[in-house]
């Protein structure tokens, strides 16, 4: 599945970071190769956050190395953003822009030319169908529409690797359909996609491997089945989540 | 494939991030003029009426300084120096809040780092706009200020000269804001709170060990020659060389004397350092900004625990005159208030700054003779009260409603009219306004020995401006809100609270000319004589001014309030 012209992957290399006393992420180490969707599962708290804002370069770690695309984030930060997209649990959009003056915004930050930003925005307009809310300013957007649009900006220059938190909240099942489409479109392009998400549901459907972080520290990772056979039991990724991270006791309905 | 990524070099994204701040500026002032004509029509020619009565007022000021050349002479230069050294303290300060909301606390910096843009640019673009955000109220009052000598003087030229000095210094305490902002954010996140309370509570326990110490008996009878040079003396210090106040307020007094060659001298001198100093910080602050934005993250990421529930059992007892659900929300204010370092650090420099006032008043009795300068000392005084009493309540007070933003459907659907939340802001900000007004006003009159009936009618009086203030702001807060900004000083520098400071400023000029025409009638009254009907009348109507002016604020806030769409 590797793009040979896209050799770009997630490293995280014995990664640890802590605030003050509390350890949120203790040594991680972590490898996505490219053309990967990678979901990344946990309780509350976990350190899932904290992990994707290491990645983004957002926080820096106290020890270990995370590289994006080849480059250290800590060193050579530019390169490696260029390459990325970042799409938060809750989406930032400038209020008092339209959708299409935002777009464009992110458009020139990327370096786009003007017909590449046309040809890519009008097709991701109409994949994540944000026509009809466009010219209108995204202070008056719900939730769901400022994830579309924030989603069209991460995928506008066809970044190589897409970090992503969270990113079916809110949305309604037509452009989840969508938004998976998109996943799988960039993944087969050699494309990278590092998700997290509560949503056991498409980590299972979607995910080529999955990993679970609990309390700080990578517990499990794999594909469904790797996991299955390291949980020694043919359940759902929701049995093996809840076996995992000690949630089993939990009543199942 | 995509078209190629081109390395992106620092600087070059900084004109990108211009024009989409200029774009949203412009998208808002559009949907202003389209959404709220009326409003934002009447709170330009409130601004422009506010601003020709200050105009009148210190044009008035100065002709009666004019007719004292002497004291002209001395006054007018220090005039002008304590101005600008006040305005470096305060903007440092305004400075400070704003960029460590903008750069470390508020979701755009997170999405810009994200961004394949460089923290030089960053930090450049909220450098810029953390002064132009705290200055343009400031350069706007200022201004009557500049103009009114300006005017006097003849010197139409002076003018520009005037605002080119206020452009050149405001960079200063910009950028020493931002140094602030970054210092705290990379040597002192994690533990803000207690940090900064043990600071200022330091300075506050020094400063009221030495306000104590003034109380002690002094020499009382000075003569009026004596005291003034001792004044002066001790004030001095603004005068030193390297104070950028010095150079603008040396500049303006070269311009009024009809010497614009040395005037753009200091002007030059005063460009170049502030031109040099925000290069310096900033440059500084890009290159270690990562580090203080991750200690800055990990503060937020680790959480605080409340040191303990006092504030809500203390909110119980303070508040308890009012009705339990006005209660609960008053309480709410005082705990949120009590947990945002940011808030009480400003109250408690503010506070600060008042003992630090009544500490260096001087103490001295008003005697039977006492004229001119002595008999201006309490009534200055209440100028002093009350124009930091406005400025608490614009920083503080009027933010209130506006900072209830997106949680508005909450009070939308509690079984009470809307309005009465204005009710419970306004009992909140009144009895802390209380306590410390009329506490040092009490100290004043006591260091002061006014005698009784001096002291009951500066208290009153004191007590009605309270009202007004926190009436205004708590109203106009209401009418003139920014439910999308959750930055309590970002609030108090918009639009709406710059009318509230305008408007503010001129209710206490309105009801301060009133108490100085009464004190100036009263100067030969004997202690416990009661002050002629004229005088008396004088004493009413400023009250009755401000407790008015808070009345119809509340009033109007109040229906504006309770139809808003939330």
């Amino acid at each position: 599945m590797t793009h040979p012209q896209r050799p770009c992957a997630i490293e995280l290399t014995g990664v640890r970071k802590s605030y003050g006393d509390k350890v949120a992420v203790r040594d991680l180490t972590l490898s996505i190769p490219p053309g990967e969707l990678f979901a990344f599962l946990g309780p509350n708290g976990a350190g899932k956050t904290t992990t994707i804002k290491m990645i983004v370069g957002l926080l820096r770690p106290n020890h270990g190395i995370v590289e994006v695309c080849g480059q250290t984030i800590a060193l050579n930060g530019l390169a490696a953003k260029a390459k990325l997209a970042y799409v938060p649990d809750q989406p930032f959009v400038y209020e008092k822009l339209t959708g299409r003056e935002f777009l464009y915004f992110v458009a020139e930050m990327y370096g786009l030319s003007s017909a590449t930003r046309d040809a890519r925005l009008e097709k991701l307009v109409e994949q994540l169908d944000v026509s009809e809310f466009l010219d209108r300013l995204t202070e008056s957007y719900s939730h769901g529409m400022k994830q579309r649009i924030v989603l069209a900006g991460a995928l506008l220059h066809d970044p190589s690797v897409l970090v992503i938190d969270e990113p079916m909240v809110g949305l309604d099942p037509r452009t989840i359909r969508v938004v998976r489409n998109l996943f799988g479109d960039l993944t087969r392009r050699g494309g990278t996609v590092f998700m997290s998400t509560h949503i056991l549901d498409i980590a299972e459907a979607l995910a080529d491997r999955i990993g679970i972080i609990h309390r700080g520290e990578l517990i499990a990772i794999g594909t469904l089945d790797e996991l299955r056979r390291e949980a020694r039991r043919e359940h759902s990724l929701e049995d093996i989540f809840l076996e995992l991270t000690g949630g089993a006791t939990c009543p199942k309905r | 494939m995509p078209e190629a990524i081109t390395a992106i070099a620092p600087g070059n994204r900084l004109g990108l991030l211009f024009r989409v701040r200029g774009r949203s500026v412009w998208n808002r002032a559009l949907v202003a003029v389209r959404e709220a004509p009326v409003r934002l029509t009447t709170a330009f020619l409130l601004i422009g009426v506010v601003w020709l009565g200050l105009y009148g007022l210190f044009r008035f000021v100065f002709l009666q300084l004019e007719q004292t050349p002497l004291e002209a002479a001395v006054a007018i230069p220090m005039v002008f120096n304590f101005f600008f050294l006040a305005m470096l303290a305060l903007l440092s300060f305004s400075n400070a809040i704003i960029s460590y909301g903008s750069l470390f606390g508020r979701s755009e910096s997170s999405y810009l780092l994200t961004l394949p843009v460089a923290p030089l640019d960053v930090v450049t673009l909220k450098y810029l706009e953390s002064v132009v955000i705290s200055s343009w109220s400031v350069v706007l009052l200022g201004m009557p200020l500049m103009f009114a000598m300006a005017e006097l003087r003849d010197e139409a030229t002076s003018r520009l000269l005037f605002l080119a000095f206020f452009l050149a210094f405001i960079p200063i305490p910009g950028a020493i804001g931002l140094f602030l902002s970054w210092g705290i954010a990379r040597f002192f996140p994690r533990k803000a709170a207690r940090s900064i309370t043990i600071v200022a509570g330091i300075a506050l326990a020094v400063l009221v060990v030495g306000g104590l110490r003034t109380l002690a008996p002094q020499d009382t009878d000075q003569a009026a020659e004596v005291w003034l040079q001792s004044f002066l003396s001790s004030m001095s210090f603004v005068e030193a060389a390297l104070l950028p106040n010095n150079w603008v307020a040396a500049g303006i007094d070269h311009a009024l004397q009809g010497d614009p060659l040395t005037s753009l001298g200091y002007l030059g001198v005063t460009l170049a350092n502030a031109l040099f100093v925000g290069w310096l910080v900033v440059r500084l602050v890009a290159r270690h900004f990562d580090a203080a934005y991750d200690r800055a993250s990990a503060s937020r990421a680790t959480g605080t625990r409340p040191a303990s529930n006092a504030s809500g059992g203390i909110a119980g007892r303070v508040f308890f005159y009012l009705p339990k659900p006005l209660r609960l929300v008053a309480a709410k204010d005082l705990r949120t208030f009590f947990r945002d370092p940011a808030q009480w650090a400003q109250l408690t420099i503010l506070f600060g700054l008042l003992v630090l006032y009544l500490t260096n008043m001087p103490t001295m009795k008003l005697g039977l003779q006492a004229t001119g300068w002595f008999l201006m000392i309490p009534f200055l005084n209440l100028c002093a009260v009350s124009l930091i009493l406005a400025t608490f309540t614009c920083r503080f007070v009027f933010p209130l409603v506006s900072l209830e933003g997106q949680k508005l459907w909450l009070i939308g659907v509690l079984p009470m009219r809307r309005s009465r939340l204005l009710w419970s802001k306004m009992a909140f900000s009144m009895t802390v306004t209380l306590v410390v007004a009329v506490g040092a006003m009490v100290l004043a009159t006591t260091m002061l020995r006014m005698d009784i009936t001096w002291t009951l009618i500066h208290v009153s009086v004191t007590v009605a401006i309270c009202f007004g203030l926190c009436g205004l702001s708590v109203g106009l807060g209401a009418m003139l809100p920014m439910f999308d900004e959750s930055n309590p000083a970002r609030i108090a520098n918009g639009l709406g609270g710059t009318t509230n400071l305008l408007i503010s400023v001129a209710v206490v000029a309105v009801s301060l000319a009133g108490i100085l025409i009464a004190t100036y009638r009263s100067r030969h009254l004997v202690p416990g004589m009661i002050p002629d009907v004229v005088s008396l009348a004088c004493y009413v109507g400023s009250m009755t001014v401000s407790v008015l002016a808070g009345i119809i604020a509340l009033y109007l806030g109040g229906r504006r309030f309770d139809q808003a769409e939330v």
